[in-house]
């Protein structure tokens, strides 16, 4: 899993993000998001890649809510 | 499962009680092996330790097959399972009733969101599927034993308690003529997922129930559809919940409706509404004669070890699953011929008892990953939070569009046989070997299986481009005196003993993996024990003996 900046256009993909949720109602932005993970998924393919991405997701999701490790 | 509706069904054998001898001479008497249970893995294990020349008694607590009424149970069988059958002798009679199918599609409204084709892998003789009633497959079974003719087939005989004694098992058994025991030397456990046994030696089972519903409606009627597998995970016709629609034998299909987890299940299964939902499905004018219908939901439980002293646990008494790729079924099949020919070895003292314990070394992780396989499955089909949903959703609404998420949608994995690759007998391999077709210089038509001629033994396939060396010749001739548990086969298009010429189209070099010069040393259960390179008289003593159990 790759963790330094590999994003080549960090502004833009932000941008791009933030336009593709406008105007959505929450429940359009969770069902966005969802198929966003699928597809993003299928172009990294490699399982344990995956698996890291999701267990930092998870730790950086608790870690918000103060629950720790 | 619990019948809910006895349909215009059908005609079952019933088999005749006659007083055991216990009764009739008043003693207690001893047998190598006693089989509980006449289901599918029960039978099976008789009819497979048969055909390897044990005889067995086989107690089963009812008079017919089925369990208790119609129940259609099972009903598709995968290559390994139906290879087995070919193997039993009951084969050509299952393909006669059956439906051979290998196409399964699931879909979303009119759109195909995911399918699959197992005949483009086929290699064996076996299609990857048929799909038949359960009973049909215990009767055919019945007959062969009857057949074989080693079996001390004891109908209305129910085991009511076991003991285990300082050197045998004693089992307590109940029938119309009274009580009386029996002792054994091995007890193989097939009596399903309440078995007596097991509860009587107080093994735990770790069970687990789902919340999820289904209702099964077997119907006969005149269905244009292709015999094929179809599943809707969301389907109009049942609210949005899923539904299975599979043919099976006598033009009889099974529609299997997800229900509501609320669901009052007494109503869901009542005639008339399951006669409307199926006009539904169906369209209101159609007729159809309903022949069964049943509830179930799932559940899971396995013991932590399938082997308990002098006990074998096989089938439903060991492992149950959610029904989904028929692995129950099949992998209570596959447990009954993993045990039997070890079970015969030992029996006939070609192999140490050791051997036995690879049967849990083996099957238990069989089982572990079928459990592992069918929860995923049914944790896909039933979304446990809103989250999941929303997740299946996305799924769902990726694949009608796009080919990269067919394969998330996840309606049932199909059973294959299982490889066998962290067992202790195995020398990296472990696969099953398809049952490829061959054909003899005479022109008849055989496949590998044939090339074990009846008999509890390993094949040893040496694959030589360019035909053995009289050194590799002298291996052979010395290995065939020593090892008298080994069938040796010469593949190549130079020399004696040739199987290159029986295959003809390469499928038992595809099916074993073969690339370069290699001896395979093949299974009696057609598992491929090792593949050895640059072998030596050493390197294939040692692998044989390893998946015997035998000291090296």
């Amino acid at each position: 899993m790759k963790l330094d900046p590999n994003i080549a256009d960090p502004d833009g993909l932000y941008e791009a993000l933030v336009n593709a949720h406008a105007g959505l109602s929450d429940q359009e932005s969770v069902a966005l998001n969802a198929r966003l993970v699928f597809l993003l998924a299928n172009q990294i393919g490699e399982p344990t890649i995956l698996y890291d991405c999701i267990n930092s997701a998870l730790r950086s999701v608790h870690k918000n809510n103060g629950r720790g490790e | 499962m619990e019948t809910q509706y006895q349909g215009s069904g059908y005609r079952l054998p019933e088999y005749p009680f006659e007083t055991p001898p216990e009764i009739i001479e008043g003693v207690s008497k001893r047998y190598r092996v006693v089989i509980v249970g006449g289901g599918l893995a029960g039978l099976s294990v008789a009819c497979d330790l048969a055909t390897r020349g044990i005889s067995t008694v086989l107690l089963d607590d009812d008079n017919t097959i089925g369990v208790r009424g119609l129940a259609s149970r099972g009903i598709t069988y995968a290559q390994k399972s139906l290879e087995i059958f070919e193997r039993l002798g009951i084969y050509d009679r299952v393909k006669a009733k059956g439906v051979e199918w290998s196409h399964g599609k699931t879909l979303a409204d009119n759109d195909v969101v995911y399918s699959f084709d197992l005949a483009a892998t086929r290699l064996s003789k076996q299609p990857p599927f048929i799909n038949i009633q359960q009973f049909y497959i215990e009767w055919f079974l019945v007959d062969r034993i009857y057949e074989l003719g080693v079996t001390d087939l004891r109908w209305s005989n129910k085991v009511v308690g076991v003991q285990e004694l300082s050197d045998c098992i004693r089992l307590d058994v109940e029938t119309p003529a009274g009580q009386y025991h029996l002792e054994a030397d091995w007890v193989l456990d097939a009596s399903g997922v309440n078995s007596p046994i097991r509860e009587g030696l107080n093994l735990p089972i770790h069970p687990a129930r789902g919340q999820d519903r289904w209702c099964i409606s077997d119907i006969r009627f005149k269905l244009d559809a292709p015999l094929e597998r179809w599943t809707w995970i969301e389907a109009p016709f049942n609210e949005n919940r899923a539904v299975w629609q599979l043919p099976m034998g006598d033009g009889v299909w099974r529609l299997d409706y997800q229900m509501d987890a609320n669901a009052d299940l007494d109503a869901v299964s009542n005639e008339g509404v399951v006669r409307s939902r199926l006009g539904q499905q169906l369209g209101e004018d159609r007729e159809f004669e309903l022949v069964w219908v049943g509830l179930y939901a799932y559940r899971t439980q396995l013991l932590d070890n399938m082997r308990h002293g002098r006990v074998f646990f096989l089938g439903d008494a060991a492992h149950v699953m959610s029904p989904f790729g028929g692995r129950g079924g099949n992998s209570g099949i596959q447990d009954a011929e993993n045990l039997s020919w070890k079970l015969a070895m030992v029996l006939n003292g070609h192999a140490p008892q050791s051997l036995l314990d690879s049967y849990q070394a083996e099957r238990h992780p069989a089982a572990i990953h079928n459990i592992k396989t069918t929860s995923r499955t049914t944790r896909f089909l039933s979304p446990q939070s809103n989250a999941e949903r929303i997740l299946r959703d996305a799924v769902i609404a990726l694949a009608r569009e796009f080919a990269f998420a067919r394969p998330l949608v996840n309606t049932g994995r199909m059973s294959v046989a299982f490889q066998y690759d962290t067992s202790p007998l195995i020398t990296h391999a472990g696969n099953a070997v398809q049952n490829v077709p061959l054909v003899s210089s005479g022109g008849t038509q055989g496949s590998l299986l044939d090339l074990f001629a009846g008999k509890n033994c390993f094949l040893a396939v040496w694959f030589s481009e360019h035909g053995l060396t009289p050194k590799q010749i002298k291996l052979v001739k010395s290995l065939q005196i020593e090892e008298t548990n080994l069938h040796w086969y010469i593949y190549s298009s130079i020399g004696r003993n040739s199987i290159e010429l029986m295959d003809r189209g390469g499928g038992l070099k595809q099916a074993l993996g073969v690339v370069n010069d290699c001896v395979c040393l093949i299974r009696p259960d057609m598992h491929l024990a090792a593949k050895i390179e640059n072998p030596s008289a050493s390197s294939i003593r040692i692998a044989l003996r390893k998946s015997m159990a035998l000291e090296i």
